[in-house]
């Protein structure tokens, strides 16, 4: 049946493709137009002084720095060291985040009586608990992985929670025809129409991750990206400070479509931008 | 909140959460209530009297309350409060007065959106931490940095919903609106507004979130005064009471400002789903 009424609209897709390409062909070449002319004039800007080069280093600067610290193995040790805390934490939130959210959606007592506590700690900013993180577990790794674990957690929890409560019963109800029950059940109907909330929170988690580890690496130890950039602006090299940023912000990008790829491959039907507005 | 009140996939209800379920809105709040109280008393019992937990890491609730008291009476809340508040006041007010504009320019005009939602995506997707130094670089020490990382935090959420709000507008509604003659002018004003309003107000209340994590990680990570500041003194000389007697502020401040986004919601924009509710 669903071939049947899919395969006109497919046909149309077919059909329109052609024209859609060239107009998205057309608006990616007037985006790389305009950056190339922001970066122009921000060069042109600070090459005839009229803002301090040591303040705002023009772009070809912040290029030059960019690819010394490709060839730097002291850069690689420390996008080892962020890199390895921030897979770790998040690995470790995405299971806790994953089962309990699981558990607390399914179950309506679990979701009475801890679910009020887990919306309390989802809403508090808990990027201020990192000073008393790092005066419990020292300067090394181990802050860095909890305090990553800790923003990362929340975000997956609820969303998954949110996604386990909202599955049709309808689903469970037919499941339960076909003789499916117990185990089975969550792993055939609850998990599968959970993932794309799942995901969608992992996205959120990851960023949030992200920026619990620069922190963590701010405000004590001497390792990883956080730290370079911070020291790299302490010492007021801003071509190298630049650099740094647009390391973490390709970084950043490359998580989410990274993330955004898989949401797409594991859960197709599911359209995040109907949901976009609640 | 309104998962709480779902009914979820379990279709079986008996017991416990069948009871639960029956309870009336007033009913849930008073169950809520007493486990609030019961935690709080655990909490206390585990950490304060059995000590089953080093204090100093997670102090009893009575400790964070003292610790209050020795924020208020030392002078430390009067002089590092308002300097948070009016660095998130002044960092929020220039991301709605810079985000608005653009994203309604965004939603009118396809060529703006094409070439400036990837770039907004492009700065959006990135920890705002990292922008911290370079606003400590350029801005100094003092309030500069936080205002920086506090607009830099909003503004993109607010940017980016209201334009998809302009995005998603309905076209069945607009054509209508032009089949009953309305000018440019009319088919703003009661066609886009109100139905990007509530995208708008879905917007300032991430930013709201966002813009905390920014003014507390700004102030964490350099600053000499501010909320931030003052969870770092406390925490380095170990009076972890009134570090998280000062989170707890800041918590508060979230929450409430949250509250008073939904409340001009309600106020302004009564046709939204929170508006009304």
């Amino acid at each position: 049946m669903s071939i049947q009424t899919q395969l006109p609209a497919l046909r149309a897709t077919g059909r329109r493709r052609g024209t859609a390409q060239r107009g998205e062909a057309r608006w990616t070449f007037l985006l790389i137009a305009v950056v190339l002319a922001i970066l122009a004039v921000w060069e042109a800007v600070v090459r005839a002084g009229l803002v301090p080069e040591a303040f705002l280093p023009p772009p070809s600067k912040v290029l030059t720095a960019f690819l010394a610290l490709l060839v730097e193995g002291e850069f690689w040790q420390a996008f080892a060291f962020s890199m390895g805390n921030v897979v770790v934490g998040l690995a470790l939130a995405i299971v806790v985040g994953v089962v309990v959210g699981l558990a607390v959606g399914w179950s309506p007592v679990l979701r009475f009586t801890v679910a009020p506590f887990l919306w309390l700690l989802y809403s508090t900013p808990k990027v201020a608990l990192a000073p008393v993180i790092i005066l419990a577990l020292g300067l090394g790794s181990e802050s860095k992985i909890a305090l990553t674990f800790l923003l990362a957690v929340f975000p997956i929890l609820l969303n998954t929670m949110e996604g386990a409560v909202t599955v049709s019963p309808s689903l469970v109800r037919a499941a339960r025809v076909f003789g499916v029950r117990g185990p089975a059940l969550g792993w055939k109907v609850i998990f599968p129409a959970t993932l794309p909330f799942s995901l969608a929170g992992i996205r959120r988690g990851a960023a949030l991750g992200f920026t619990g580890e620069v922190l963590g690496e701010f405000l004590g130890g001497t390792g990883g990206l956080g730290h370079m950039l911070e020291q790299a602006a302490y010492q007021f090299e801003m071509d190298e400070a630049l650099a740094m940023v647009v390391v973490m912000v390709i970084i950043a990008n490359l998580t989410l479509s990274l993330i955004g790829l898989l949401q797409r491959k594991l859960a197709p039907w599911h359209d995040e931008r109907t949901a976009a507005a609640s | 909140m309104s998962t709480l009140l779902a009914s979820g996939p379990g279709l079986r209800q008996r017991g416990p959460g069948a009871w639960l379920a029956g309870l009336s809105t007033r009913g849930k709040a008073a169950v809520i209530a007493v486990e609030v109280l019961v935690m709080l008393a655990l909490w206390q019992l585990v950490v304060g009297v059995l000590g089953w937990i080093n204090p100093v890491f997670v102090p009893p609730p009575l400790a964070i309350a003292t610790g209050f008291g020795e924020l208020v009476s030392t002078g430390a809340l009067t002089a590092n409060a308002p300097i948070s508040v009016q660095a998130w006041l002044t960092g929020f007010a220039i991301a709605v007065v810079t985000a608005i504009p653009v994203g309604l320019l965004m939603g009118t005009s396809l060529p703006v959106d094409r070439v400036t939602s990837p770039i907004a995506w492009t700065i959006y997707a990135t920890p705002s931490i990292a922008y911290q130094p370079l606003a400590k670089a350029w801005f100094g020490f003092g309030i500069g940095p936080v205002v920086f990382l506090v607009t830099i935090s909003a503004v993109f959420p607010i940017l980016l919903n209201v334009a998809a709000g302009m995005r998603t507008t309905s076209a069945s509604l607009i054509r209508a609106g032009q089949v009953y003659g309305a000018n440019r002018f009319q088919l703003y004003r009661s066609i886009y507004l109100p139905s990007t309003t509530p995208f708008l107000f879905a917007g300032l209340r991430q930013a709201v979130v966002l813009a905390t994590i920014g003014m507390t990680v700004a102030e964490l990570a350099g600053s000499a005064t501010g909320m931030g500041a003052l969870i770092i003194k406390a925490s380095n000389t170990y009076q972890t009471d009134q570090a998280y007697a000062a989170i707890g502020i800041v918590v508060i401040w979230s929450v409430g400002m949250t509250r008073v986004i939904t409340l001009v919601e309600r106020l302004v924009a009564p046709w939204t789903r929170k508006g009304h509710s």
